[in-house]
């Protein structure tokens, strides 16, 4: 909990326990390793793509661990007038359950989740990782991807369980198939009347094609993944102690270190890691030498995070499938 | 680097062995389903569970207590927990719920508020304790009035985030308690970690304060804080001769090795797997189920795997 204080001798234990030879933490890990991640998709039905992830939930507790919940909806924009005339945007939101920040004031909270937003936003909505296949009509009207999370509950590395979340949830959405529509104003000859004719230049280079609505495709499943999807970044938590640093930090860990260096890393597939963004929290300073090198181990974390989540992801699609099939079975 | 995904477990699991429950209760006799229903035999000693909006019994008949509410005639739980009744009043002890402090009760606090006169303490109560600075051991060894140089330097005694071992002295009239630290076996804590379970856990013993073979003490909070920490001499213990603020009061803590952290590591993963279990917690208990995960040679991070932690809860509550 990022409200939590810690009494000195607790933050002194933990630092030294993490400083000693064999660093050790609090439940056991060594330092370079994950709690348990508990990951679904496809939670919530009424969104285009959702995802729940926990992170260092025991499976017989009924609470406990950091738990988030993402959701993805897409409507269609305008975007007659924008600057971008191909392609969609994503803008991203993060609430928090006031249930997670019990000790948190009103206004605490609310710094809290526009942090969150802020920096959340500023990686995802960027045009260099916004899917392809968001247009729907050149020029006219696109996909406007709007990623919401809720912070459920917080027991330490929310970044990075949001990301996780972020990419299970952009993972799971489908794009409904669309068809252009043109309108063409029908000529009508009436009685009489004394109508001018138009005359048709063979060179009129005027007569684009001219798409002006879209409608939706009727087809069996709910539409096509999102273009890029394996690009989607992923964010690694260096949480730094004078020399070494360590990860999935739990809120108590979180309240001993004073600093903590956020990674985002996006994998275009077998290339290695592109830095996508990052971030220095906490008070304190690292040299530029040092942060090289962190980036570095970032990025080897980073790949092998994101194998385990990809495996995961790909396993909770064949699960989603399955279940649908079923579901067409048992219906007919 | 290790990472493990798993899957929240299943909701349709939980359903078909929610659904195999009730079917077995329809085949039951209906005899014995009937026995129940009128809610007579409140007489048997076995404690009956409950859940919000189930019917108790009339209320003509019965005074409705804490847990539960009136509507048309009859006395309705409001919580899920177990049924409770004295004479005529019927009352639903919640089987999830905030501390409920009694006088007498031994309690790990955390410091949130350092006031005129008195710091505030978050005691997992509904409201936050109120430890009096004239309730705490001051510097000087024997018992004195405090003075106001004292007051001035309250933060040198405890500050915020600080946890300290206290018991409830009494009770202020808006309910909140009221801690004392005035024996040398209370006050800060420091060489361990805190791990919190739900209150209704922890049992009332004869003592809270326990320590388990290599090393480790234990101080079982009845609200439900237990503090695991490096074992303490009883002769090296502060204040033995004399009273040394300097040490009582102190943030440093000792030389720990990696033997003692690994088994705090250890008991704190076993506490936590207890309470995940709902096994209520208690000396005997844990020692059992300390001398089991020692015996079993697992590592401490493997104790949290699901079928070792089944083994371990299997183990502590048949014996």
């Amino acid at each position: 909990m990022a409200f939590k204080s810690l009494s000195k001798s607790e933050k002194a234990y933990i630092q030294a326990s993490l400083q000693s030879n064999s660093s050790l933490r609090g439940d056991g890990r060594s330092l370079q390793e994950y709690r348990t991640i508990s990951l679904e998709t496809g939670v919530a039905p009424l969104a285009n793509g959702s995802a729940r992830l926990n992170i260092g939930k025991n499976d017989a507790e009924a609470g406990g661990g950091t738990e988030i919940l993402a959701a993805v909806k897409l409507e269609v924009e305008d975007i007659e007038h924008g600057e971008r005339v191909d392609q969609g945007r994503v803008t991203c939101s993060v609430s928090c359950s006031p249930a997670a920040y019990p000790l948190a004031s009103s206004g605490g909270l609310d710094d809290l989740q526009h942090d969150y937003s802020t920096f959340l936003d500023d990686i995802l909505s960027h045009p260099s990782i916004t899917p392809a296949n968001l247009g729907i009509v050149r020029g006219k009207k696109a996909w406007l991807l709007a990623l919401d999370l809720v912070v459920l509950s917080d027991s330490g590395n929310v970044y990075d369980a949001m990301f996780m979340a972020a990419r299970a949830a952009i993972w799971d959405t489908k794009v409904p198939r669309t068809r252009s529509v043109e309108y063409r104003a029908q000529k009508k000859q009436e009685g009489d009347m004394d109508v001018d004719e138009e005359k048709q230049s063979g060179l009129d280079t005027r007569q684009v094609k001219a798409a002006t609505d879209f409608e939706l495709e009727d087809y069996w499943d709910e539409g096509i993944p999102l273009v890029g999807r394996e690009a989607w970044p992923i964010c690694v938590t260096l949480n730094l102690l004078s020399s070494l640093h360590f990860l999935d930090a739990t809120s108590q860990e979180e309240a001993a270190t004073p600093l903590r260096l956020l990674l985002v890393y996006s994998v275009a597939s077998k290339s290695t890691p592109a830095l996508q963004g990052m971030q220095l929290l906490g008070s304190g300073e690292v040299d530029v030498a040092q942060i090289k090198k962190l980036i570095q181990d970032g990025e080897k974390h980073a790949s092998q995070l994101l194998a385990a989540i990809n495996l995961k992801l790909r396993d909770e699609e064949v699960r989603l499938t399955d279940k649908a099939r079923l579901k067409f079975a048992s219906v007919r | 680097m290790q990472i493990t995904f798993t899957s929240f477990p299943s909701q349709s699991g939980l359903r078909s062995a929610y659904a195999s429950a009730t079917k077995h209760a329809t085949e039951d006799d209906e005899d014995a389903y009937m026995d129940v229903e009128p809610f007579d035999d409140f007489e048997s000693d076995s404690s009956r569970l409950t859940c919000p909006g189930e019917t108790l019994t009339s209320a003509q008949s019965f005074m409705r207590g804490h847990g539960t509410y009136v509507d048309n005639d009859d006395v309705i739980s409001s919580v899920a927990g177990t049924v409770e009744r004295v004479n005529k009043l019927i009352t639903v002890r919640a089987l999830r719920t905030r501390y409920n402090p009694e006088v007498g009760d031994l309690v790990i606090g955390r410091i949130t508020e350092v006031q005129p006169r008195r710091w505030k303490v978050d005691a997992n109560s509904r409201q936050d304790a109120v430890l009096m600075l004239s309730s705490v051991n001051l510097p000087g060894g024997v018992q004195r009035r405090k003075l106001e140089s004292d007051e001035l330097q309250m933060r040198n005694f405890f500050e915020e985030g600080d946890l300290l071992v206290a018991e409830v002295q009494a009770f202020f009239s808006d309910g909140a308690m009221s801690l004392h630290t005035r024996s040398l076996k209370y006050g800060k804590l420091r060489n361990g970690q805190l791990v919190t379970v739900p209150p209704i856990l922890v049992r009332r013993l004869k003592s809270h304060f326990f320590s388990l073979p290599s090393g480790v003490d234990l101080i079982l909070g009845l609200n439900g804080y237990i503090w695991v920490s490096k074992h303490v001499k009883e002769s090296e213990r502060e204040g033995e001769e004399g009273f040394d603020a300097e040490a009582v009061y102190s943030n440093r803590n000792d030389d720990i090795d990696d033997a003692t952290r690994t088994a705090i590591a250890r008991v704190t993963n076993i506490i936590r797997i207890l309470a995940a279990h709902s096994v209520p917690l208690t000396d005997v208990v844990l020692l059992e189920a300390y001398e089991w995960a020692v015996e079993q040679d697992a590592d401490v991070k493997g104790l949290l795997q699901e079928d070792v932690s089944d083994a371990l809860v299997a183990a502590v509550t048949s014996g």
